[in-house]
């Protein structure tokens, strides 16, 4: 009863005809930032932060959200037409996805996948509303002994499953954590390793940062072979056939399920939804051996798992504080930059932002299916854009966002040179998204064990004798030990 | 690959070298509990410690975890783009407080598809102009994000 009240009430919130335009807007711009190579969602949410900036908390959260699962669906047209990943979680979309635009089927592709994107988003959208204040209200319950062993949890999800090498993600972990040590300490407010240098007072910037990683270092490793082969097909023919439709019904439901519970674990990434849902799919397929060759199935589970882990992946972050991935640890930062903090007190101080945001998530992924259907032609025209132009554009407003943050030429220095460390890491093929989730949850982490072991007076068992604590720090031990884990990250990483 | 690989496990252990000396510098503990070099200390001796092994796995494990062949580009021409974005970048960043948001970015999005190879004089004449001054305005004045102004003042 509660929790329709709620419903009800940020229905009216996001109903508001100012916040249906940011809505808009947010799908807009998210579908570009999909779209266009050399720009993916964190990076692209990160650079339109600064249009946010006189927006009030309500608006600026709904068209950043919308600007992620936008991008989420955007990623797809590249994955179709070109066989490139607008977004890490569409790279599975290309085995088949692709295929089918080489058979003159980009169309139904397209098509499926946005209405498969509609199905699941809505679906965990309901998911997240059930479950999110039941989940808040236990989190409440949580002291620092368990919210340091949950960080602990989520930084091994995000370290396990990441890439080839363990050790290599872990160090990637540590890099983040050492950079968050950058500034203030968290607990007695005493600079730390900032060489005199009065912005490193503020730490290293969490936004410049990403930029930096996933935006300049992305589009230094297109330079290497710039120019993209777009496949020439009629895309007039989107709606799918009665024969598609039912081979897709069950490929969608599977994705959404999927999708939403693998985004309730914090740190799991956007890949390993489509990929498990894409494995799954390929399990109980009467014939396993089409796929790769351009199956809808092969489209439409994956792109159903994406969107429904995108709103799936909201619940740790709104009730927990934890983000699962870049992208929502860019959102987490605009939270703060509004002055609000995710996390279970958000839900009694702020319901109106919860709520708001919520029901924000059933009318942007109304407005992304009547956006890209109709669209979709017009957002295959803008891969045309030559690369001469578009790099330096979205360089542009690079420089811009890192800048206007706090009106610092040292922001963009920062990102310039997480630009040239972002190329030679992916170059190295080390991952990129322990670093981001790690500086994002380094303060935190160590204001959680400090505290802890304050209350204990220094003795490091208070984290393995209280319940909630000892279950996830087992559980983060299972997931970094786990050959299971482990070879599950290491085929994510590979493909 | 081997190479690089090696180099950066050496860059890090040294990065942890450097953080754990400087992390002497805080207290370890102070009256209240753990210090602000608490964290810093472990954070680089668990570093160091991943680094050293990292750097034994590649070096004598016969299971390498990278990909084999060279993480350099593969053409000259590719290298050459990537350090006319660089050179553009850091240009920016030297004369963005001094000639002013305006200016820097106009010049920056002249050279940049020329350098890249663009000929059409006029198109990039229009992109540079609607990069700058266009999108100087739409912030500045319209979604009041603050931008430099440079020492001329505009």
């Amino acid at each position: 009863m509660e929790t329709l009240q709620y419903w009800i009430h940020g229905f009216s919130v996001a109903t508001q005809p100012v916040n249906l335009l940011y809505a808009f807007i947010g799908c807009i711009l998210g579908t570009l930032i999909g779209v266009l190579p050399g720009l993916g969602p964190a990076a692209g949410t990160a650079i339109l932060i600064p249009i946010t900036f006189n927006l009030d908390p309500i608006g600026a959260i709904i068209m950043l959200a919308a600007i992620y699962y936008g991008a989420m669906y955007g990623g797809t047209i590249t994955s179709v037409l070109v066989n490139v990943p607008g977004e890490a979680a569409s790279v599975i979309t290309c085995l088949d996805g692709y295929q089918m635009a080489k058979q003159g089927r980009a169309g139904p592709a397209l098509g499926i996948a946005a209405i498969g994107s509609f199905i699941g988003g809505t679906f965990a959208t309901m998911a997240l509303m059930v479950v999110s204040l039941p989940l808040a209200n236990f989190a409440l319950r949580f002291g620092p002994p368990e919210v340091f062993a949950l960080l602990v949890v989520g930084l091994s999800l995000v370290t396990g499953l990441s890439g080839r090498s363990l050790l290599a993600a872990l160090i990637m972990t540590m890099f983040g954590l050492l950079l968050a040590m950058i500034g203030m300490d968290p607990v007695r407010g005493a600079p730390r390793f900032t060489l005199n240098i009065p912005p490193l007072y503020d730490g290293v910037g969490f936004i410049p940062v990403v930029m930096g990683l996933f935006g300049v270092g992305e589009i230094l490793l297109s330079m290497e072979a710039p120019v993209l082969e777009i496949i020439k097909t009629k895309l007039n023919d989107l709606w799918p056939k009665r024969e598609e439709w039912r081979v897709s019904a069950g490929a969608i439901g599977r994705g959404t399920i999927i999708g939403f519970f693998l985004g309730l674990i914090p740190g799991i990434g956007a890949i390993i939804p489509t990929f498990l849902a894409y494995v799954v799919e390929k399990k109980v397929s009467k014939h396993p051996e089409k796929f790769g060759t351009g199956v809808i199935e092969g489209v439409a589970s994956p792109e159903t798992a994406n969107n429904s882990y995108a709103n799936g992946a909201m619940v740790p972050l709104l009730t927990l504080g934890i983000p699962g991935s870049p992208t929502l640890a860019v959102i987490m930062g605009a939270f703060i930059i509004h002055g609000l903090t995710p996390g279970p007190f958000l839900f009694k101080e702020r319901p109106d932002v919860v709520w708001g945001l919520i029901a924000s998530l059933y009318l942007g992924n109304v407005m992304l299916l009547v956006l890209n259907l109709p669209l979709v032609g017009f957002w295959a025209k803008l891969l045309e854009i030559k690369y001469q132009y578009l790099y330096p554009g979205i360089l542009l407003f690079c420089i811009l966002g890192a800048y206007s943050l706090n009106q610092s030429v040292f922001d963009v220095g920062v990102m310039v040179v997480f630009g040239v460390l972002g190329y030679i890491f992916r170059k190295l093929d080390w991952p990129l998204a322990p670093t981001v989730l790690a500086l994002i949850l380094g303060p935190m982490m160590e204001r959680a064990l400090r505290t802890a072991l304050e209350m204990s007076g220094g003795d490091l068992s208070i984290l393995v004798t209280r319940p909630i604590s000892a279950v996830l720090l087992i559980i983060a031990v299972i997931v970094l030990a786990s050959p299971a884990v482990r070879l599950f990250g290491k085929r994510a990483g590979k493909d | 690959m081997k190479r690089a690989w090696q180099i950066m496990c050496l860059a890090f252990l040294a990065a942890a070298i450097i953080t754990l000396v400087s992390s002497f510098g805080y207290s370890y503990t102070d009256r209240l509990g753990p210090g602000p070099g608490f964290f810093p200390t472990w954070l680089s001796l668990i570093t160091g410690g991943l680094s050293l092994a990292l750097f034994a796995q590649v070096t004598w494990s016969r299971k390498t975890p990278f990909t084999p062949g060279s993480p350099l580009p593969e053409d000259r021409a590719g290298t050459i783009r990537i350090f006319i974005i660089l050179a553009a970048l850091v240009g920016s960043l030297a004369f963005l407080d001094l000639l002013g948001f305006r200016i820097t970015l106009f010049l920056f999005l002249i050279f940049l598809p020329l350098a890249l190879g663009m000929r059409n004089w006029v198109i990039v004449l229009i992109f540079s102009l609607l990069g700058s001054f266009g999108v100087f305005h739409l912030f500045y004045y319209w979604l009041k994000v603050p931008l430099p102004m440079g020492v001329l003042g505009f």
